[in-house]
């Protein structure tokens, strides 16, 4: 066995936060390391192939199916990897070259002040930034809700966020990839240049090995969908990649397409008396073909959270009052190329308001920067809000968590879906607050369970659902990834002849299975764990 | 109670950026919007419509893309919008200015109260309310928190006062320029901003108002703004090595640099 790498470091206290993510799971690890460059990731996969150890990538731990939380072997945590290496111009516009640890709001900062630290940067890539200056203002559109996710998490997951509605999810914005491949062996994948013939991949690492990948023969939902490998027909390599949840290789640099941001930028609010127009609303939004970026549902359940929480915490005062006839609110964005077209579009959501029951006058519109921060505060304040809850549950009732679900159907199964929800829940006898991106039938539904025979309950229902999902043509997982904690729903979503065939694909690269070993399905017995 | 509310177009964000070489603050007009400190204003003269009827008019001395703020305040609730914008207005110190304004509030006739921001976030005076009164020959309150009764007459307000709160009865007409936080403005609806788009803005130049050209923009203001810069911040951070004694003796030359530096 080679010696383990200078940068491998035995897991302490220090490093106790390592072992959870944001969907609440603690693992456990024997050693971690922080790489600084490609080099280094690749030194950290040799030393665990050669030792056998499992390896778990991290980037910012904001994942909910916890991904990154390690079961046993080495942590490679991506944080300090998190420069911008340099800039591009493309016909249409620009690219960013980034490290995978870059954090997206920082990302974000760097974009809308126009500020690199070009330490290091091409020419060429001076010369596209000095084009950038003097261009608009351009956005990296994937907005998940946790602003401190790394690229090369987002990248893994393929994250989406609100405005997936209407500019996709992560995967469209990713334009090449370097790959650290179990092996040690490296990728260089640029969108465009290499795809399967039909479910057959041939890759050519840098070092000149050839990999003959057989693709799984499974047929992706036509909705929303973060379960499981990208595959289809003729697909393009880069995208077996994006989305395969620290499973297939290390993601060392990405490439990143930005959009030129529309000069118009409208969100509203709009209420409703109850669940049932909120959906005849979004139906009747959605057949406008209005272009809306995002469209944001809450159920009567979370409004009532936001009004306790306004009523009785000074952190949410700030909260705007919401009006006493409500039962459900949607939230509507739409960017614009000028002000007299936003302004005929917001009306025609108008439009569709009151025919569905609303009110134009019962509305909340954001046209400026801080009209719109209220409302984004209003939205991120309900799951804020519904953890405080739990936390203060857990106190009585150690055990329980939340249980978010993450479900996608097509579009005329939405009036289904949301009946299922609603009449299982109530069977059930289960406290819940719903809401999440109703433009795409992907809402999340969160059992708040009071004790532990209610989590336990929920759980089960959760099982149901994702059957009954499956059963519409729907995605298990649509935007959070399948990661650990819903391993077991994409059994259920695509039978266990297409999970194992997902297995073959990742043993053919990962033979030891330690990459991400027991994210997508169950690890590998052999690995050291 | 028929109100007017003065307001102001400011830039959008904290980081202004100033003109390499005219030194002058850089106003895209894209990124700018009406003064945080008047739309408090305007939310106190909506709420009092609310509550004891009577109409809401917003006034501004600015550029003519200043209409979209005057529509975005009718929007919010303001039932007519006056914007006074010509040539002859620009490089207004306070006075000018208030005299501007001034000539405005008549325009727009009858009125029980005028309420101001307590202070545009890009001047930072706070002397254009009581320098309008002034003009005007009404009384004024600074820094309003609240205003508690309403009556035919006059109006009795909480305005901040030496760390306490000071209660004034003030008789109408009068002008008050409102604090911070003190209500939460409200959004405009989908209806509302259907109302903002098709309100009634009149825009008015210095002739139409009938102003002294001798009172007007750069002509009119006593104050010259001579020389603007930005303050040139330096975040080095400097280790300081060695045993105490070293490192006090390093720590010395740092300081004795830096008076030095700013002597200079």
């Amino acid at each position: 066995m080679k010696q383990t790498p200078s940068g491998f470091r035995p897991m302490g206290e220090e490093y106790a936060a390592y072992l959870r993510d944001e969907s609440r799971t603690t693992g456990h690890a024997e050693t971690i390391s922080f790489p600084t460059t490609e080099q280094e990731i690749v030194e950290a996969v040799n030393a665990c192939r050669e030792s056998g150890s499992r390896l778990t990538v991290q980037g910012g731990r904001t994942g909910l199916a916890a991904a990154a939380v390690p079961f046993g072997g080495h942590i490679l945590n991506l944080s300090r990897m998190d420069k911008v290496l340099g800039m591009g111009q493309t016909a249409d516009g620009f690219t960013l070259t980034v490290q995978p640890g870059a954090v997206l709001s920082e990302l974000r900062k760097k974009l809308a002040a126009k500020k690199f630290d070009v330490t290091g940067w091409s020419d060429a890539s001076k010369d596209a930034l000095g084009a950038f200056m003097k261009s608009g203002v351009w956005f990296f559109p994937p907005d998940p809700t946790e602003a401190s996710a790394t690229i090369g998490g987002m990248t893994a997951c393929n994250a989406s966020g609100a405005r997936t509605h209407g500019y996709g999810p992560t995967r469209g914005y990713v334009t090449a990839l370097r790959v650290v491949l179990p092996s040690g062996e490296t990728l260089a994948l640029r969108r465009g240049q290499v795809f399967a013939a039909g479910r057959h991949l041939t890759l050519t690492t840098e070092q000149g090995t050839t990999l003959e990948l057989h693709l799984p023969t499974f047929t992706m939902p036509k909705t929303k969908n973060a379960s499981g490998y990208y595959i289809e027909d003729n697909m393009d390599a880069i995208d077996l990649f994006i989305g395969s949840d620290g499973t297939l290789g290390v993601f060392s640099q990405m490439e990143l397409r930005l959009l030129p941001m529309a000069p118009q930028v409208w969100g509203v609010t709009c209420f409703l008396p109850t669940v049932d127009d909120a959906l005849t609303f979004t139906s009747l939004v959605r057949g406008m073909k209005l272009g809306e970026v995002s469209m944001e549902y809450f159920d009567g359940n979370a409004l009532d959270i936001l009004r306790r929480q306004k009523a009785e915490k000074t952190a949410f005062a700030a909260l705007p009052t919401i009006p006493e006839t409500a039962g459900a609110a949607i939230y509507v964005e739409l960017h614009c190329q000028t002000e007299q077209e936003a302004a005929e579009k917001l009306f025609a959501v108008g439009d569709a308001l009151e025919q569905a029951g609303g009110d134009r006058e019962v509305t909340w519109v954001a046209r400026t920067e801080s009209d719109l921060d209220k409302l984004m505060f209003f939205r991120h304040a309900v799951p804020e809000s519904v953890n405080m809850m739990i936390d203060e549950r857990k106190k009585t009732a150690p055990s329980i968590t939340k249980l978010g679900s993450d479900m996608a159907v097509p579009d005329d199964k939405l009036f289904d879906v949301m009946a299922l929800y609603r009449r299982t829940l109530k069977e059930e006898d289960l406290e819940s607050a719903t809401w999440g991106h109703i433009g795409e039938n992907h809402v999340h539904v969160n059992v708040l369970p009071r004790n532990e025979a209610d989590y336990a309950r929920g759980k089960a229902l959760f099982v149901r659902w994702a059957e009954a999902v499956t059963e519409m043509g729907g995605a298990v997982s649509a935007e959070h990834g399948v990661g650990k904690l819903k391993a077991s729903f994409l059994t259920v979503m695509y039978g266990q002849a297409h999970i194992d065939e997902m297995a073959a694909l990742k043993y053919t690269l990962d033979p030891q299975g330690l990459l991400g070993a027991g994210n997508l399905f169950a690890a590998r017995e052999g690995g050291r764990s | 109670m028929n109100c007017i509310v003065c307001i102001k177009q400011v830039p959008s964000t904290n980081e202004v950026n100033l003109d390499p070489i005219t030194k002058t603050i850089i106003r895209d007009g894209r990124q700018s919007v009406t003064n945080p400190y008047d739309t408090f204003a305007l939310e106190t003269a909506v709420q009092l419509k609310e509550r004891c009827g009577g109409t809401v008019s917003v006034l501004s001395m600015g550029i003519p893309a200043t209409e979209r703020l005057l529509r975005d305040a009718v929007s919010r609730g303001a039932d007519r919008g006056l914007l006074l914008t010509d040539r002859a207005f620009a490089g207004a110190d306070t006075l000018a200015t208030s005299y501007t304004l001034s000539l405005g509030v008549r325009r727009l006739g009858d009125f029980d109260l005028i309420l101001c921001g307590k202070m545009a976030i890009d001047g930072d005076t706070a002397q254009i309310g009581p320098e309008l009164a002034a003009h005007l020959g009404i009384p004024h309150v600074t820094d309003v928190l609240a205003i508690t009764e309403v009556g035919d007459a006059s109006v009795t307000v909480e305005t901040a006062w030496q760390g306490g709160v000071r209660q004034v009865k003030v008789a109408l007409p009068a002008l008050l320029t409102v604090q911070k936080d003190v209500n939460q403005p409200r959004m405009p609806s989908i209806a509302g901003v259907k109302r903002g788009l098709e309100a009634p803005v009149e825009v008015l130049g210095a002739e139409a108002v009938q102003a002294d050209a001798k009172r007007i923009g750069l002509t009119g203001s006593p104050t010259q703004v001579v020389r603007t810069e930005a303050p040139q911040r330096d975040s080095t951070a400097v280790y300081i090595e060695g045993d105490a004694s070293q490192q006090a003796h390093k720590l010395a030359e740092l300081i004795a640099g830096l008076t030095e530096g700013a002597r200079a």
